[in-house]
């Protein structure tokens, strides 16, 4: 019997057969990481992506706020330590993604910056070292934020804390908020939650100023020379808006005031007075200098677009009302809490406004030091050094003589600021601004809004607590 | 004269005790070191942590000893290649499934065991040709049984119920079958092959491959997988036996009209399987295009080829990969697994083996030419081996629809390990037969 020819071509056969798996395995192995392994839905990416060593986040003070551990299965979990520090930093999910400064800082917290030469990333996949992110450490004040959130208690709103005249962020609360560690199985509730947690105040939250324009109404008549030491009679009487009647924070017990004086009791009649006056293309030609039609951004984080959510343009329509209700801070126009607080701080700072910044320093995992990365300190100049010697000059004395009692019980020096109620629809915000100086030109400036309350005891008690706590910390 | 050749077959045989005993030592390196790495891993370096590679070196080294005592004069090849795979698989299936590791090792002695037996026992080749019916009657009763007392081992009654349960033992009357299947279709074959090759006068050679002696047990055997497909939903085993079939009547017959016609019913067949069963219909829309049902119907697929290309060139290493998102990995899917984690150099490596424990077989074949039944049952064993590789690892590539087959000594499973055992041991005593001039 002869087989060979037969099993030999069998042998042949069966060899192209192993010949084509091992040539498709290859095409995949070669191919594969590039094409099919990118699909959305490999869950190794989201696997790879869980095994990526976030580095922590500290506070300006070295303090640990987030940190990763890792599991058992190699993965790793990010751990946020302090509840007050939640809205500032954002989260980081599987799942949901990332936002706040887990989301501006993402790059640099999964090390994706890191330029790594041929061998570290040789050495990185053959032993299968995860990807390591660097530290960082953000301008944030674990003290001022706390104290901003406890003072806060069951308000919502938003506080902004700037340091001047660096433009460093030293707090940036927004409330109601989440909580991250817990942020996957909370989701679905927090989506449908009242007051949307996820909301950044702060950064996003496109407010109605109200009377908080008085202090670049203000700031403009003394840019335009209009003179503000002029006695008007009847300061107190209302200005009526539409349906909306805007009277003064605490009726004046004189009503024969000048507009500077008159600001301290947030009198809107004085300004209305001064809007007519001075007439719209100077309004709107202040504000713009102001810059309020470009609000300021932080590096990284989502702020919405300005000509979509702060309305600046004041220009009269055919409706003369329109225009009044925009430059008295009760029409189109909004603002964010840090735009009022950038602007708080150019008026402590000679008019120049800081540009604001949260990151601080950067440690990379495979180097000793902290290396700082304070983007260079530009300013904007926003009003002449007098103009702003003058506003501050009148936030003070408001605080010390105007309608709100509880700042007047303060024990800071130099400290000044205005306080300012604002409509929307049926519901109230109430505002405040203020600085603590230290010396020249230096010390905090912030802003804080409280919604669905005309409580300005409140909003001065809250933003006592914030200053002395701030003003106490950059000492 | 004599003496001088009686030392060279001395030197030769210690030379090949010595090539089969390096090539288990690097074997045991390996499986070591993978052991080593998973364990470190695992950060458990327990004594049961090691308990499974423990088991195969005793199994590789009590084999190893007993056929140089008893089949001296063996293929010094078959034991290393095999306890290298199944070494291979262990670690496989410790990694995948931890659960079924200690019962795989129980398994792997036993089926080491069984394969000395076969090997060992003299008979063994003779009581196979001689009780060729019984043994097929057995064989087909038990998978009869299947058919009315089959169950699963997962205890799903959806899953195929392919295997027969004694306690918490479950076993496969299909694998056993197609040993017997191959062991009797060589016995047949021994006896036809003389008309099949004979050159009659005034009658065509086409005409008499498809005489009813020649083609009908053809359309027996297919009638036969029909059926196991019919009632089993067995699609596997079905193309297998059908395929060992048609290439073992090719080999015997040396017709090309058999590959065809082969071919041919087994289109056929398909065609109408596609229409009749929702299952082979499944298997056949998810070959042709995975990707839309690529998180339904399609995910075993999908994660199978996702492992491919995850695994790179190198691999991610043992237990540094994701291979258990693949649903039954440590079954049908071992080799996307080992991909994942050995990369494209651990498939060369495992496809090499496979090639040349088939080449080797095909090889002990040829050495018996002139003992027909031999022969059949050298090439049988051989194609059986290397049809049931090719199944599934092209079948988890997408090269050819997916065939619930087991690959040979890696996956998990009792049965089919101790019939590639089995397997192994009858090419053993095969390839310990003297050549006849």
């Amino acid at each position: 019997m002869k087989l060979s020819l037969e099993v030999n071509r069998l042998a042949t056969g069966l060899l192209i057969a192993f010949s084509v798996v091992t040539i498709t395995a290859a095409y995949w192995a070669v191919v594969g990481p590039d094409t099919i392994t990118q699909r959305q839905d490999n869950p190794r990416l989201v696997e790879q992506e869980g095994q990526i060593h976030r580095g922590d986040i500290q506070d300006r003070n070295g303090t640990t706020l987030v940190t990763s551990i890792e599991n058992s299965d190699r993965s790793v979990s990010r751990h946020y330590l302090f509840p007050e520090m939640n809205s500032a930093l954002g989260y980081a999910s599987l799942r949901y993604g990332v936002s706040g400064a887990e989301s501006a800082f993402n790059s640099i917290l999964r090390g994706d910056d890191l330029g790594k030469d041929f061998f570290d990333q040789l050495a990185g996949s053959l032993l299968h070292r995860a990807q390591r992110g660097s530290d960082i450490r953000v301008t944030l004040d674990l003290d001022i934020q706390k104290t901003a959130v406890d003072a806060f208690g069951n308000f919502h709103g938003s506080a902004v804390v700037i340091e001047v005249p660096s433009g460093a962020i030293l707090a940036m609360v927004s409330l109601p908020t989440f909580d991250p560690n817990t942020l996957d199985a909370d989701w679905e509730d927090l989506t449908r939650a009242d007051g949307n947690p996820f909301f950044n105040r702060a950064l996003q939250g496109g407010y109605q100023p109200g009377g908080v324009l008085q202090t670049p109404l203000l700031a403009a008549a003394l840019l335009a020379d209009y003179p503000i030491d002029n006695k008007l009679a009847n300061v107190a009487e209302p200005v009526q808006i539409d349906k909306l009647t805007l009277r003064c924070l605490e009726t004046p017990l004189n009503t024969s005031l000048s507009l500077a004086q008159s600001y301290a009791f947030g009198c809107p009649f004085p300004f209305e007075n001064l809007i007519l006056n001075l007439g719209s293309n100077r309004i709107q030609q202040a504000f713009k200098t102001f810059r309020f039609s470009e609000p300021p951004t932080l590096p990284g984080y989502v702020i919405l677009p300005a000509d979509e959510t702060n309305q600046t343009t004041i220009t009269p329509t055919s409706d003369a009302s329109d225009y009044l209700a925009n430059a008295l801070g009760q029409g189109r126009i909004t603002v964010t809490p840090l735009e009022m607080a950038v602007f708080t701080a150019a008026i402590l700072n000679d008019g120049n406004a800081p540009t604001p910044y949260t990151l601080f320093q950067i440690h990379r995992s495979d180097r000793g030091q902290w290396i700082d990365a304070i983007p260079s300190n530009t300013t904007i100049p926003l009003m002449t050094a007098s103009v702003s010697h003058q506003v501050r000059d009148l936030m003070k004395i408001a605080l010390a003589t105007g309608a709100v009692q509880a700042m007047q019980r303060s024990e800071l020096d130099n400290v000044g600021g205005h306080i300012a109620v604002a409509y929307t629809g049926d519901s109230t915000q109430v505002w405040f601004i203020g600085f603590a100086g230290l010396q020249s030109n230096s010390g905090v400036a912030m802003a804080l809004v409280l919604e669905s309350t005309d409580g300005t005891d409140q909003v001065a008690e809250i933003g006592e607590s914030i200053l002395a706590t701030a003003i106490s910390k950059v000492k | 004269m004599l003496r001088k050749s009686n030392s060279t077959i001395q030197y030769n045989l210690s030379d090949q005790y010595l090539g089969e005993k390096i090539l288990l030592i690097i074997s045991g390196s390996f499986i070591g070191i993978n052991f080593l790495a998973l364990n470190l891993q695992r950060n458990d370096m327990t004594i049961s942590a090691w308990s499974h590679f423990g088991i195969w070196i005793l199994c590789s080294w009590f084999g190893n000893w007993l056929l140089n005592r008893f089949l001296p004069k063996r293929d010094h090849f078959l034991f290393p290649i095999v306890m290298f795979l199944t070494g291979w698989g262990l670690i496989l299936i410790d990694r995948l499934a931890p659960i079924f590791a200690e019962r795989q090792s129980v398994w792997v002695t036993i089926s080491v065991g069984a394969m000395l037996l076969v090997a060992m026992f003299p008979h063994t080749l003779r009581w196979l040709r001689q009780y060729r019916y019984i043994l097929l009657l057995v064989g087909l009763l038990l998978l009869v049984g299947t058919i009315f007392l089959g169950t699963n081992p997962s205890g799903s009654e959806s899953a195929p119920q392919l295997w027969l349960g004694f306690g918490i033992v479950f076993f496969q009357p299909s694998e056993a079958l197609k040993i017997i299947l191959v062991a009797f279709l060589a016995s047949y074959l021994a006896e036809q092959y003389p008309i099949m090759r004979t050159e009659m006068p005034g009658i065509s050679r086409t005409r008499l491959m498809f005489s009813p002696r020649v083609f009908g047990p053809i359309l027996l055997m297919w009638g036969l997988c029909v059926l196991i497909l019919v009632w089993q939903r067995d699609l596997g085993t079905a193309i297998l036996f059908f395929g060992v079939f048609i290439l073992l009547l090719y080999v015997a017959s040396g017709s090309n009209l058999i590959l065809i016609s082969g071919l041919l019913l087994v289109i056929a067949a398909g065609l109408v399987a596609y229409r009749a069963f929702p299952v082979v219909q499944l298997r056949m829309d998810i070959w042709l295009n995975p990707w839309p049902e690529a998180d339904g119907r399609a995910f075993q697929i999908v994660q199978s080829l996702l492992a491919f290309g995850s695994g790179g060139i190198f691999g991610s290493g043992v237990g540094q990969g994701s291979p258990t998102y693949i649903p039954v990995v440590h079954s049908d899917f071992v080799f996307s697994a080992l991909s994942e984690e050995w990369g494209l150099l651990g498939i060369v490596a495992v496809v090499a083996c496979i090639v040349v424990l088939v080449s080797r077989g095909l090889q002990i074949a040829v050495r018996q030419q002139q003992r027909p039944f031999m022969a059949f049952l050298g090439v049988g064993l051989s194609v059986l081996l290397a049809l049931q590789s090719f199944m599934i690892m092209a079948g988890v590539l997408k090269i050819i629809p997916l065939t619930g087959v087991t690959l040979p000594y890696l996956s998990y499973g009792g049965s089919s390990l101790l019939a590639s055992f089995v397997i192994v041991g009858l090419l053993l005593r095969l390839s310990a037969v003297e050549k006849l001039s």
